[in-house]
């Protein structure tokens, strides 16, 4: 019973880690109508750019921020320059291009870094113990800082003028444009946004382990799923799938064993693309 | 790094004056051909040039007292570029246009698996460096042989070890890898004939935490856990060890528990005490003495080792045999490594010998050099190693 709920705060934990790159690639979804697997060289060289400032002398937040900008930038230029002209063709051709984009940024990175790991000079502390719970100090700094980005996010979405045009050309494209939205700039803004946030996924996740250019291509498949889980195009949902997943994954390790961690991504994949091909929370859920 | 620029151009040379001898001259001082087939680039370029080298030395030892059966040897070096394509068209030319009787020295496993069918189909003689179990397994018809321990004897080694530890309860944490399951059907065992019990967990490699794994195996108390992954992973694994507040003892590969580990972790208490072992030369042997001076090293790698005993055997083997094949060096490579007889640490002192009559047992820089049936060897020394304050001390070689 105690390992069952110690799974669910590591799934917890894990969930709220995933959930940040989970956001960002359902929000670009929303706005740029095909699944960006570009995601997967973006949360890398996010986790580097942030190692980099880090390094530099940058404080935690600081090189957060410097993951967001780097990651956003050539995020954004990869979607202007390979992703956005195939759009036209429809989703499936800018998707192709986007694994082959992962790939490429997968390997300049590899070309500039090497294979070697690197880790963020991040003091390791002994777990706490709330009862026969384990919790770690810096995971709980990690959780706090994703639960941050994500409430600004929602907040910004919710309130803010650029968050609203966001939304309202998902929802319709016409319409917005209509309203006077431009969309080539909320395609812009959801573009940099989601891989910024992306990137800093994949900082957040390299904190707490280490950083390599196999890095972003790690946690693809959880992103993917928690996105698709929680209804492509919702942010909320990929929250919600993000959190699932997470858990679902610790879980695994308890009833069918931790090989077959993918096997659960693919699995909630098929579950919901047969039983509720909208995701849990549908597609338009902000 | 590459000084010894044999190859094409050296052939070239070899062959034109050859040539230009007299046709009778040519049929006697026809020489011997064996090749080293060495990463000179790529992931094995820090290994492969000094592999060569030291090679290139024992063919000159034995040039310098004679050769092999009064023929002069001739040592061909190709680079396999880590990498199988490269390796296979390397020994394509070393086969077909060389006509070499040995090939030595393959290092990465790929490249190994890729060759070797190219050596048995053309009766060449391949000796290797490479480690993975599939290896000795293909259908090689004998005409393989390697000096580094497969993982069976690695793991048994390992095993053995922490029982001398004094561990009862030991615990592996393993990825997914081809002997992941060999690994822990091994170690159950070994460790319940001592008397102890252990239990096995297979990880996902890819994971980011390893928090509720962990929590998993500390719940059974393990006084050892046996890390067996790739550094990658153990990263992550140790710390997450670490955090839970673990405080027994842990073992794990020397190629994934090394320096660059410890670098990449940062704080030296996290993995203060964890053990680590690999396959080690026999350092203070006679060979390995002579390893050190014909590199110029102070401390020659295990692969430089095991290329000279490769070169060696495979030389006397020709001596044994009165033949210069790759079929004569297959029938008599265990005559000349094993089986006792007078001891010998060097071709030029094995080949006296032979000449004498005398049955030789050759010992190595890499090891004793016994081979079983299927080309693995049967033993060799491993170095046993703990982390001390951030720096990896020595406990023994064993």
């Amino acid at each position: 019973m105690m390992s069952l709920v110690q799974a669910l705060v590591n799934g917890l934990v894990s969930g709220t880690l995933l959930a940040v790159p989970a956001i960002g690639f359902s929000a670009m979804f929303a706005v740029l109508r095909f699944p960006n697997f570009s995601v997967s060289g973006i949360a890398t060289l996010g986790a580097f750019a942030g190692y980099v400032a880090y390094g530099a002398g940058l404080e935690l937040v600081g090189s957060l921020i410097a993951a967001f900008a780097v990651a956003g930038v050539v995020g954004l230029f990869f979607d202007r320059v390979a992703h956005l002209p195939l759009v036209k063709q429809g989703a499936l051709p800018a998707a192709i291009a986007s694994i082959a984009s992962g790939l490429v940024l997968e390997n300049v990175i590899r070309l500039g870094f090497g294979n070697d790991l690197r880790g963020f000079d991040r003091p390791i502390a002994r777990d706490m113990h709330i009862g026969d719970i384990r919790v770690s100090p810096q995971q709980l700094e990690t959780m706090g800082i994703a639960l941050a980005i994500m409430l600004a996010v929602f907040a910004a979405l919710a309130f803010t003028r650029i968050g609203k045009a966001m939304r309202a050309s998902a929802d319709n494209p016409e319409l917005a444009a209509l309203k006077g939205i431009r969309p080539q700039r909320v395609t812009m803004i959801a573009s940099f946004v989601g891989m910024g946030l992306v990137g800093i996924g994949g900082m957040l996740l390299g904190l707490d382990s280490s950083i390599d250019p196999l890095t972003g291509t790690r946690i693809l498949l959880s992103i993917f799923a928690a996105a698709v889980l929680g209804g492509l195009g919702s942010p909320m949902g990929a929250v919600l799938g993000a959190f699932l997943i997470g858990i679902a994954e610790e879980l695994s390790v308890l009833t069918v064993g931790s090989p077959y961690r993918a096997a659960v991504g693919f699995f909630a994949i098929l579950i919901v693309l047969t039983l509720r091909p909208r995701g849990l929370l549908g597609e338009r859920a902000f | 790094m590459t000084r010894i620029a044999f190859g094409r151009r050296a052939a070239l040379l070899t062959g034109a004056a050859a040539f230009a001898a007299p046709a009778v001259l040519r049929a006697q001082s026809d020489p011997i051909k064996i090749a080293t087939l060495t990463p000179l680039t790529g992931a094995g370029g820090p290994y492969g040039p000094v592999m060569a080298k030291v090679a290139a030395s024992v063919v000159e030892e034995v040039n310098g007292a004679g050769g092999v059966l009064g023929r002069k040897v001739q040592l061909l070096s190709e680079d396999d570029q880590t990498n199988p394509d490269a390796g296979v068209r390397a020994a394509r030319k070393l086969i077909d246009v060389d006509k070499v009787a040995a090939i030595i020295g393959t290092w990465a496993s790929s490249v190994t698996t890729a060759v070797a069918p190219l050596c048995w189909e053309s009766k060449t003689f391949l000796c290797t460096v490479s480690g993975a179990d599939s290896i000795t397994q293909l259908p090689h018809q004998g005409f393989l042989i390697r000096t580094q321990p497969n993982s069976t004897l690695q793991v048994a080694r390992s095993g053995e070890f922490m029982l001398s530890l004094g561990a009862r309860k030991i615990y592996t944490m393993i990825p997914q890898t081809p002997f992941t399951q060999a690994t822990i059907d091994l170690m159950g065992k070994l460790v319940s004939k001592a008397g102890g019990t252990h239990q096995g967990l297979v990880y996902d490699d890819k994971k980011t935490t390893y928090r509720t794994e962990v929590d998993q195996v500390l719940r059974t108390n393990p006084d050892m856990i046996f890390a067996a992954g790739y550094t990658t992973d153990t990263v992550v694994l140790l710390k997450d060890i670490y955090r839970a507040g673990y405080k027994g003892k842990i073992i794990g590969f020397g190629y994934s528990i090394n320096q660059k580990l410890i670098d990449q972790i940062g704080q030296p208490e996290v993995v203060e005490g964890v053990y680590t072992y690999s396959p080690s030369p026999a350092e203070g042997s006679t060979a390995f003495e002579r390893v050190k001076k014909a590199t110029g090293l102070a401390n020659p790698d295990p692969y430089t080792c095991q290329v000279y005993d490769h070169a060696n055997l495979v030389l006397l083997a020709m001596a044994e045999a009165k033949a210069a094949t790759g079929v004569a060096i297959k029938d008599n490579i265990r005559k000349v490594a094993q089986g006792g007889g007078t001891t010998v640490d060097n071709a030029v002192d094995g080949l006296k010998a032979i000449a004498a009559g005398q049955k030789v047992d050759y010992t190595g820089a890499s090891g004793p050099c016994d081979f079983d049936d299927k080309g693995d060897i049967i033993d060799c020394k491993f170095r046993y190693e703990q982390i001390k304050g951030g720096k990896i001390t020595l406990v023994k070689v064993a």
